[in-house]
């Protein structure tokens, strides 16, 4: 028996070999242990083996496990839309309003910011939206408010405005390399055929973009969602997300098996959404060629 | 012309400082099939864009069925224009491809649906409407543009280049349902192509241009047989020149010798002194032993051979002469192909020569 491999079966096997162990060893015996330790229980100091479903229970009865991730999943869908329908405009113009041969320029220059710590950034925009903040002075400064505003930092907004600006480049990319793929005789051939700007953007162009919309969504979803940094630094404490819980049942409460369950479903969760988004997306790309 | 349903005048455009049409006039008449022909960079692709609406004149005046078209985009343009490329949408079926242009007209969708079938039907996709637009072959991609461009009763139809990605088979038949479609329909087709064969085949009337000018403006036959200049003699098909003296109603051919000349045969008026004379491979004849012949006679050395299965082409050198010329023979049973080398008789006609003031 066994599965004869000829020549260059083997040869392949040989060069992956050393980046599946890796990818093994770093992604799937992390997640196999997170997904047994989900199954286990605390009981004070030691770590109780017995597998039971009680962490489960607790994570789906609990209102506290539902409240935290319907707004980390409203929070990343808020930041998902905001990048986005930002990024769109700049990739179109980047990719149909520029010379072709300032395009790489371009593109360079918008990646710019991700030269700095992502850290600083965040604290950035602390400075930025504080009660004494670069905004609320230069508004009070102006004449515009009297009162310093205090719904802009250590709140969901703050969180969705942070997030949202780290993440451009994420977005604009995708999308830029999408417009930069479609064909323009098809934009000529639609004015052709009687079509002005509007209707050649909603007929031509966005459907031919989709793809990388779609990507671009997906690219900036999932990592959100599971940010906690930014909610920690930024949020408040209406502005805290699902991770943040996570962090606290492992590292604050000392509860691991409650916090690898609160993985678990998390991850659940934008498992199910990201395949969503790439039937989506193969629907789009389906069409296409 | 009060036919024309394209008019420009003095039609210039620049891009920058490149100067891509200069000084165009033309009328192209209602009905007519017409090619304007030239090298890649003579300006044909622009003229045709630029009749489309892709780009707007720098100077003079385009009307379209007597309409100024300035102002006019290129949405709102009687005409429809097949792509070199088809540009058809990759994310649309077939159907709705052809259907793409009709979103604004006012048919409900059964007649709608109804004149995707026709213009299928037409352009001989019958029941591809379904089939996903990628999963076409290249004819039928162009079968699509032709459609989609057709369904929209354009006055003039702007097709650039459509042929040229279609190997020999396949656009030789093209060639034949694109001239069968435009006498069905009626509409004025506009075709640029760089093919002087295809040109010569399909159309009623060419234009040759060269950096961008209108070099002639003829009928097939008349560009073909009466070329204006020596260039557009040596554009369209084969055409030998040689050097020659001209006084009077005489001219001097160097290798060929003395022949009579009419005003008819220099259609850039009759050069005196220094000319070209122009001669079509077919004006000329190889004279196997024994063959006599009424006509004029030369001889030369063949100096080359190239045999295409139903004719043969000799490039021959005259005496006095260093450029060979080329003779086209057909090929007959029983009549042996000259070998290099040989010395060759040769017949002419006076009436087949073409004077041109440039050597």
């Amino acid at each position: 028996m066994g599965i004869r491999l000829d020549k260059e079966a083997r040869a392949g096997l040989t060069l992956i070999a050393p980046p599946f162990i890796f990818a093994i060893l770093l992604l799937a015996v992390p997640l196999t242990a997170i997904l047994m330790l989900s199954f286990f229980s605390q009981s004070y100091l030691t770590l109780d083996t017995t597998l039971t479903l009680d962490n489960y229970r607790t994570a789906l009865t609990e209102p506290l496990y539902r409240l935290l991730m319907l707004r980390s999943l409203a929070i990343s869908g808020c930041v998902t839309l905001a990048t986005v329908i930002l990024a769109f405009p700049i990739a179109y113009f980047v990719s149909f309003h520029v010379a072709p041969s300032k395009k790489s320029l371009w593109i360079f220059l918008i990646t710019i910011p991700f030269w700095t710590s992502y850290l600083i950034r965040v604290f950035l925009w602390k400075v930025i939206l504080g009660y004494n903040g670069v905004l609320n002075s230069s508004l009070q400064g102006l004449g515009i408010i009297d009162e310093p505003l205090t719904f802009i930092l250590y709140n969901a907004n703050a969180v969705v405005i942070t997030l949202a600006h780290a993440f451009a480049p994420f977005a604009i990319l995708p999308i830029f390399v999408a417009l930069e793929r479609i064909d323009r005789p098809l934009l000529e051939a639609s004015r052709d055929l009687g079509e002005g700007t509007v209707g050649t953007f909603l007929r031509v162009t966005l459907p031919l973009a989709m793809p990388g919309v779609v990507a671009a969504a997906l690219i900036v979803f999932i990592p959100t969602i599971g940010d906690y940094v930014t909610p920690q630094l930024v949020g408040g404490p209406s502005g805290l997300m699902i991770a943040n819980w996570i962090q606290t049942l492992f590292l604050g409460q000392n509860n691991a098996p409650m916090g690898a369950t609160t993985a678990v479903l998390a991850m659940l969760i934008v498992g199910v959404i990201a395949l969503v988004f790439v039937f989506l997306n193969r629907r789009f790309l389906r069409v296409r060629r | 012309m009060t036919d024309a349903i394209v008019s420009l005048t003095d039609v210039h455009k620049y891009y920058g400082t490149y100067h891509a049409l200069r000084g165009i006039t033309l009328d192209i008449r209602a009905g007519e099939f017409f090619s304007l022909l030239g090298p890649s960079g003579c300006g044909k692709t622009t003229l045709l864009r630029t009749i489309a609406g892709f780009e707007d004149v720098s100077s003079g005046t385009l009307l379209l069925d007597g309409k100024d078209m300035a102002r006019v985009a290129a949405n709102k343009r009687p005409t429809n224009m097949v792509f070199q490329s088809y540009a058809i949408f990759p994310h649309l079926s077939v159907a709705e491809n052809v259907g793409f242009g009709l979103r604004r007209s006012s048919m409900d969708s059964a007649a709608k649906a109804r004149a995707v079938d026709e213009a299928l039907e037409m352009v001989g996709l019958k029941g591809y409407g379904t089939r996903a637009a990628h999963a076409l072959s290249g004819g039928q991609r162009q079968r699509v543009a032709l459609a989609r461009a057709l369904i929209l009763k354009p006055k003039v139809l702007l097709l650039d280049e459509p042929l040229s990605a279609l190997d020999k088979k396949l656009r030789e038949q093209m060639q034949n349902e694109l001239r069968r479609l435009q006498r069905q329909v009626g509409i004025t087709f506009i075709l640029v192509t760089h093919d002087q064969e295809e040109a010569l085949i399909m159309s009623d009337r060419i234009a040759v241009m060269f950096e961008g000018e209108i070099a002639q403006l003829a009928s097939p036959q008349d560009l073909y047989r009466r070329p204006l200049t020596r260039r557009v003699g040596e554009f369209i098909g084969v055409m030998n020149v040689l050097p020659a003296t001209v006084s009077g109603q005489e001219a001097d051919i160097a290798g060929l010798g003395r022949a009579p000349v009419t005003p008819d045969q220099a259609p850039s008026g009759m050069p005196e002194g220094t000319a070209g004379a122009g001669i079509r491979p077919e004006s000329m004849s190889i004279l196997y032993d024994g063959e006599t012949t009424t006509r004029r006679t030369a001889s030369g050395e063949v100096v080359e051979v190239f045999y295409y299965g139903d004719m043969t082409y000799y490039d021959v050198v005259l005496p006095g002469t260093t450029k060979p010329m080329t003779i086209s023979m057909k090929n007959v049973a029983g009549r042996p192909v000259l070998d290099r080398g040989t010395t060759a008789r040769i017949a002419w006609d006076a009436e087949a020569l073409v004077l041109f003031g440039d050597t």
